[in-house]
């Protein structure tokens, strides 16, 4: 388990945050092609980021509070890594989608294209996510190399992550519905 | 000298770098050819000679597979056939890249693109060593559903052939994000694969067919084709005639 404390070879940086913030666009201009509205190309962006900003802050306050949080500047930090990782994610899954989705008859598969796409993208950012609080944390306390993420850190995230994924799903249904009608 | 290759610093052409020596080292030692992708060896020589591989395996496949009805089709589907299998390749290559290098693999698009096109080669290759089966088929005049049937087979035997060719060579990489981006790259490559050809078809046609389309009006999804065509070969048919064509 010591390796997962390790710095990864890879950290998405600059162009991965403009991924980032273009792929949601797209993935909602898939849906606003299909739907015939234009209303997906901002919903999708909205559902996504805002979901991240409402609920980040929480993962911090959690960790600090149970006292396994690294600094804050270096949960920032792991942050825009996984929010780079999510847009390098869905930047290679956005043609796949793109394709499924538009060469596709029904509505339903479309959306179903761009949520699998999404949702990949996701899982790929908690991901990375989890590993860098893991390795900010090894190197915020030196001599603690081999750190291995605790059960009260692993649970905090867990939950966090849970409750994320459990917003953004609702939200995405409501779009989904909205859609599909 | 198409596709050859000059070794830097010795400045001369190497018999291992031509187009036919590539795909017999394909066929016989895949080791060596992905330890070279991974090295990042003369990768546009090798990718070059790998889409020409695709192209004309695929087209010879496609009009295989068009003979069964004949006439304009074997054209149709010699065409349409390489435009699946590089299709795939363009679209499913940069999951692989991306999802690694989400999760901390270094990024290698290139090398990537290689090891898909690489891949997909010899599974194209496997497919044409299936060419007489094919052709066996419309010999001994098998019914159409039981010709769908074997092709799935022939695809599925050599889709899973190149797959197994993509896993082997990341599971010699050392470092994250490998066995997630493995996985991923399987997904996108059965959907998109599997679409792509159910977009393009007809490559089989009955051959009573009349008119030969070269694209059929998309209907119903993939997997309800395949439970069809299933059911029809064990004689349970859900309409009365099969359709003649306008």
């Amino acid at each position: 388990m010591s390796a997962f404390a390790e710095p990864l070879p890879y950290a998405p940086r600059g162009p991965a945050l403009a991924l980032a913030a273009l792929g949601p666009v797209a993935i909602g201009g898939i849906l606003a092609i299909r739907a015939e509205t234009a209303a997906p190309l901002f919903i999708v962006p909205a559902v996504i980021f805002g979901v991240v900003a409402a609920t980040s802050p929480a993962l911090y306050i959690a960790s600090a509070a149970t006292g396994t949080a690294p600094p804050l500047a270096k949960v920032i930090r792991a942050f825009g890594v996984a929010l780079g990782a999510f847009g390098i994610a869905l930047a290679g899954l956005l043609l796949p989608a793109a394709f499924l989705a538009l060469s596709s008859v029904e509505t339903v598969m479309t959306f179903a294209a761009a949520s699998a796409a999404v949702a990949a993208a996701a899982f790929f950012g908690l991901r990375r996510l989890a590993h860098e609080l893991v390795s900010s944390t090894a190197e915020a306390f030196p001599g603690a190399a081999t750190i291995k993420p605790s059960l009260t850190a692993s649970t905090v995230f867990f939950v966090w992550s849970a409750a994320t994924i459990g917003i953004a799903g609702r939200l995405w249904w409501d779009l989904a519905s909205e859609v599909l009608s | 000298m198409i596709g050859a290759a000059i070794d830097i610093g010795t400045g001369t052409t190497t018999r291992e770098h031509r187009p036919p020596a590539l795909i017999d080292q394909l066929l016989r030692d895949r080791d060596a050819i992905v330890a070279r992708i991974a090295a990042g060896k003369d990768l546009m020589t090798l990718t070059r000679t790998m889409v020409a591989t695709i192209a004309i395996a695929a087209a010879i496949v496609g009009a295989a597979l068009g003979s069964y009805r004949g006439g304009i089709q074997i054209g149709y589907a010699a065409i349409k056939l390489p435009i699946v299998l590089l299709g795939t390749a363009a679209l499913s290559a940069p999951a692989l890249t991306a999802i690694g290098a989400a999760l901390g693999r270094r990024s290698r698009l290139t090398a990537d693109l290689a090891l898909v096109i690489t891949s997909l080669a010899y599974g194209a290759l496997l497919l044409a060593a299936c060419t007489p089966l094919i052709l066996l088929g419309r010999a001994i005049d098998l019914t159409y559903h039981q010709m769908i049937l074997a092709t799935v087979v022939m695809f599925s035997v050599s889709g899973i052939a190149s797959l197994r060719m993509v896993t082997r060579a990341l599971a010699d990489e050392r470092g994250p994000g490998r066995t997630s981006a493995v996985i991923g790259l399987c997904v996108v490559f059965a959907l998109v694969g599997g679409q792509l050809a159910w977009s393009l078809r007809p490559y089989l046609l009955r051959p009573r067919t009349q008119e030969v389309p070269f694209l059929r009006y998309t209907e119903g999804s993939l997997f309800d084709a395949i439970t069809g065509a299933i059911r029809s070969a064990r004689g349970i048919y859900t309409r009365d005639s099969a359709p003649l064509g306008d």
